[in-house]
């Protein structure tokens, strides 16, 4: 199961288009409007696509359309002054990434790591693309609306990036997901 | 130009290529005109110098090539003639008498009219450039009297006479004493029905003339046509024998008699006249069939006769010779030969007096606007507002200053408006002196219309090349360096993209291929796309010559995503071991594409779908940004720090350092030194590399300790502004070219660096802001404070440091 995840390059279609940034403008137009994920599940009615993935001992998931590229680690130089959660800059292919550490942002348990599992998910942020660093990628999951939980069952005051919980009930497990909206995360 | 910096890019491209063109020819004109003058004085002394002929004789070449290409008729044509009469010259056929030192000079007075004339300065002087025609035609009459072979006298290419055989060249001379008029014909036969084809062709010429000869040209075909060029020897007017022959792969020209004399007179009047523009002359096109390409050309030369003005060399890339060749020039140039010149006998007509004086005093007005720079004048300029900039910041600190005092509120309101005006201006500045550097990028692609031509001949497969965002303008010098790259790129996609015909038609693609050539701007960044309808890039085929070749195994494979697979062809000589795939040769000369490219900051990507096309997408920044760089390491992470503000590298004594009011000081060459020790600046903790890689930071070997059993480390002294600080380093690694990118959004907050540039091995280097950290290291020092504290330093005396804290505390 791991690693499967469908190649969006691959897509014929992509070829007439913008090819680095196929699902940016949606996702763009999405964050502009303010909309969370959940919000547009719940108009959808239908089931969206989330990619899973652990940060430490706990899995997160974000929307497909927000991720443009799954990587693996490159030579992260880093950065003096720049803020905690700041790994470093990395060159993919000619453009300058930076590179965040979410579990820094998250304020979990710092282990920072990069071995054979861990990916850098490259994202649309803000006029450049962010590279965040996970430990490991799960899966893609297909989400009903009956399958994500709003973020208040973990208590009144969430994160603004906390968008839900899911509990896909495709796993034979108990996984549980926390659903993240990035755009909170990059407004600043 | 002038009002460019404020008020954006109205001027199309064309408008600019057109500019270019008129500063070019005004230019050529000057130096035709000197060199003339030179002429004149040694002709006077009664010498001669051929060099200098030659000189003239280039500048009236290059002009001829480059009116032609911009559909100036008027000005090929006078040109066409003086290039005649000065390769005569050359070759000594005629002599250099002042006659015709007073032709060439008026000849130079009438470039400036058609110069001025075309930028709606006065009339054109048409009867003045017949005039003058026709006295270059006497002269060159002048020269062979008859005496070579009447074969000679007509425009006949030598290499064709070089291959007549004996009784060809026999019927010619005949014909030509008889006063007939020699046509050439050129018609593209299929080479299945060749034969039917000439047979009908000469059962068509026969009641109206006799075919000499015909032989392939060698050009306007493919592999199932071929074009002939077919003598006729005629009594008929072009126009009847034109008609005769008339069919839809056929064209019809008069082959003139050197000296532009109308063979028979009163019979010219009648006929469509070549005009006198370039060599091989104008076709009268009886609907010959031209590829997509040729086409596009002629529509946008079209346009361009229409509203005569040079064609908007935008969107379709006009090969010269189709330029040249195109029916128009015909019809519609206006120095038509036969009508204008006079019958053989009469003197050669002397301009009006009048008009001469006019002439005179316009043409010592130079008609264009356009001056021509050199681009590391704009350098300079450049570096002098990053000076500026510099000294704003300054100012921008001392407004923040008197701001918050208070007490000065009229005194601060006024300066921080003084100071915003000062900003916005140098931001004009700034924007004004890249604007300059800006050029279209049609200048590369009209290169690439070319070979493209070229390549697919070669190859035999037919391509049409599309041709948009011409005006898309990026710095000069990357424009320079992108015609390798792009024309690596196209072959490429011609070679190894579009398949050939008959594959084409099995998997219903239109025969013709397409390769799309798209250029826009994209934010900061300007975007080229090179696009193929061909068979595409296989990623299964590409992974396993990249497995084969051990670039990565089989499992890796499987989890790279295509666009890295894809990226593999950049690889050095990637394919080249792997021939017996379908993929040989491409990839080759992609490595030094992608090479190119990275040089001047941009990135290649590809993008393919088997069976539907590839299409390579390349991104530019539209300014050149490479800088000189030194590498220094601190605490095993490295750094560049640009070199221009660089003074002197020295090795550090850490027993020279004096330290007051905490700063440390070193003293150099007699003058005070503020020090800052990077890492300490940095707060870079433990000695590593700073660079993450797969596992953990790689651990640099330890540093060298020195024979006083202290690392040896080394003080860059870096200077922006006449302020000067030393930086400690533990080591220099080198000098090099780099191009320096900006860091992400996110880390715009990061005082001290400029941006960051590839190191190699994927490796990212950060690029020290030499000005921000001498700012800094200097920043609880205010201006003045530290110029006093220089003094301080320089004479080492109590009451001086005394002084010091006083100054110290009226700011703090």
């Amino acid at each position: 199961m791991n690693h499967d995840w469908p190649e969006g390059d691959a897509n014929p279609e992509m070829l007439g288009r913008d090819l680095l940034r196929g699902a940016s403008p949606k996702t763009l137009a999405r964050r502009m409007e303010g909309r969370s994920a959940l919000q547009r599940v719940d108009e959808l009615g239908k089931r969206a696509e989330y990619l899973a993935f652990t940060l430490g001992p706990e899995a997160y998931a974000i929307e497909i359309g927000s991720i443009v590229e799954i990587l693996k680690p490159l030579p992260i130089t880093e950065v003096p002054r720049a803020t905690p959660d700041v790994i470093g800059v990395m060159s993919v292919r000619g453009r300058l990434v930076t590179v965040l550490d979410l579990k820094a942002r998250f304020r979990l348990p710092r282990s920072f790591t990069m071995d054979r599992k861990s990916r850098i998910l490259l994202v649309d942020a803000v006029d450049e693309e962010i590279g965040l660093l996970v430990d490991e990628v799960l899966q893609v999951y297909r989400l009903s609306e009956a399958e994500i939980e709003p973020p208040t069952v973990l208590g009144s005051e969430q994160a603004p990036h906390v968008v839900g919980i899911a509990r896909p009930q495709v796993t034979a497990g108990d996984a549980v997901l926390l659903l993240l909206d990035l755009a909170p995360l990059f407004a600043e | 130009m002038v009002d460019h910096s404020g008020g954006g890019r109205g001027d199309s491209a064309g408008d600019k290529a057109r500019e270019e063109f008129f500063s070019e020819a005004q230019e050529i004109v000057d130096g035709l005109s000197r060199d003339l003058l030179a002429l004149d004085d040694v002709c006077r002394r009664g010498g001669s110098d051929a060099e200098l002929v030659n000189d003239v004789f280039r500048a009236v070449h290059t002009l001829k090539g480059l009116s032609g290409l911009f559909g100036a008729t008027m000005m090929s044509g006078l040109s066409h003639e003086l290039e005649n009469l000065l390769d005569d010259l050359r070759l000594g056929r005629i002599e250099l008498t002042s006659q015709v030192l007073d032709l060439l000079f008026q000849s130079v007075e009438l470039y400036g009219r058609i110069l001025a004339a075309a930028k709606g300065d006065g009339s054109e002087p048409g009867a003045e450039v017949k005039a003058l025609l026709a006295a270059l035609g006497q002269v060159a009459h002048q020269k062979g009297g008859g005496g070579g072979s009447i074969v000679a006298q007509y425009e006949l290419d030598p290499g064709l006479l070089g291959v007549l055989t004996e009784y060809e060249e026999h019927r010619l001379r005949t014909n030509l004493q008889a006063g007939l008029f020699l046509y050439r014909l050129r018609v593209q036969f299929q080479l299945s029905t060749i034969d039917s084809a000439l047979d009908d062709l000469k059962a068509k010429t026969r009641p109206h003339g006799e075919i000499i000869t015909f032989l392939p040209t060698g050009e306007g075909g493919d592999a199932e046509t071929v074009e002939l060029e077919i003598l006729v020897a005629s009594r008929e007017g072009l126009s009847v024998l034109g008609a005769a022959v008339a069919g839809p792969n056929v064209s019809i020209e008069e082959v003139r008699r050197r000296d532009a004399a109308p063979p028979v007179m009163g019979r010219d009047s009648m006929r469509p006249q070549p005009a006198l523009s370039d060599a091989p002359p104008p076709i009268t096109s009886f609907g010959a069939p031209s590829t997509a390409l040729e086409t596009m050309d002629v529509d946008a030369y079209l346009e361009g006769v229409r509203t005569s003005r040079p064609p908007p060399p935008t969107g379709t890339v006009g090969p010269v010779d189709a330029v040249s060749q195109s029916p128009p020039a015909a019809m519609t140039g206006f120095p038509t030969a036969g009508a204008s010149v006079p019958p053989p006998s009469a003197p050669p007509p002397a301009v009006p007096q009048g008009a001469a004086q006019a002439q005179r005093e316009l043409t010592l007005r130079s008609v264009t606007q356009t001056v021509r720079v050199d681009i590391r004048k704009l350098d300079r300029l450049m570096n002098i507002v990053g000076e500026l900039a510099i000294v704003r910041s300054a100012v921008s600190r001392l407004t923040e200053h008197v701001r918050r005092d208070g007490q000065l509120h009229e005194f601060a309101t006024t300066l921080t408006r003084l100071h915003r005006s000062f900003e916005r201006h140098l931001t004009q500045m700034q924007n004004g002196i890249l604007e300059v550097r800006m050029v279209p990028l049609g200048q590369v692609f009209d290169k690439l219309a070319r070979i493209v031509r070229q390549i697919s001949r070669e190859n035999d497969k037919q391509v049409n090349l599309v041709v948009t965002g011409a005006e898309t303008e990026i710095d000069k010098l990357i424009v320079e360096e992108l015609s390798d790259p792009l024309m690596h790129m196209i072959r490429n996609a011609i070679d190894h993209g579009i398949e050939d015909r008959d594959e084409r038609m099995r998997v219903q693609k239109p025969s013709v291929g397409t390769i799309a050539l798209n250029a826009f701007q994209k934010g900061n960044h300007v975007v080229i796309e090179v696009e193929d309808d061909g068979k595409g890039m296989d990623r299964a085929v590409i992974l396993a010559a990249a497995i084969r070749r051990g670039l990565v195994t089989e499992a890796e494979g499987r989890e790279m995503s295509t666009k890295d697979v894809l990226a593999f062809v950049f690889h050095a000589g990637f394919t080249t071991r792997d021939e017996a795939t379908n993929l040989s040769g491409r990839g080759v000369g992609m490595d030094i594409v992608k090479t190119n490219i990275a040089k001047l900051g941009g990135v290649v990507d590809i993008a393919s779908d088997v069976g539907i096309g590839t299409k390579m997408t390349i991104t530019l920044p539209i300014t050149l940004a490479i800088i000189s760089v030194l590498i220094v390491e601190v605490a095993g992470r490295t750094f560049c720090m640009p070199l221009a503000s660089v003074e002197e590298a020295i090795v550090f004594d850490e027993a020279a350092v004096r330290t007051f009011e905490g700063r440390e000081v070193m003293t150099q060459r007699g003058t005070t030194l503020p020090i800052a020790r990077l890492a300490k600046l940095f707060q870079l903790e433990g000695h590593r590399a700073g660079v993450w890689f797969n596992e953990a930071a790689k651990i640099p070997a330890a540093p060298a300790a020195s024979r006083s059993g202290r690392p040896k480390s080394y003080v860059v002294i870096a200077a922006v502004a006449g302020r000067r600080v030393g930086f400690v380093v533990d080591g220099l690694i080198g000098q090099q070219d780099i191009v320096i990118k900006a860091l992400g959004r996110s880390l715009k907050k990061v005082r001290g660096l400029a941006g960051a540039t590839e190191l190699g091995d994927q490796r990212v280097g950060l690029v020290l802001d030499a000005a921000a950290l001498i700012a800094e290291v200097l920043a609880s020092v205010p201006v003045e404070a530290a110029r006093h504290h220089a003094i301080a330093m320089g004479a080492e005396s109590g009451t001086a440091r005394r002084r010091i804290e006083t100054a110290n505390g009226g700011y703090e």
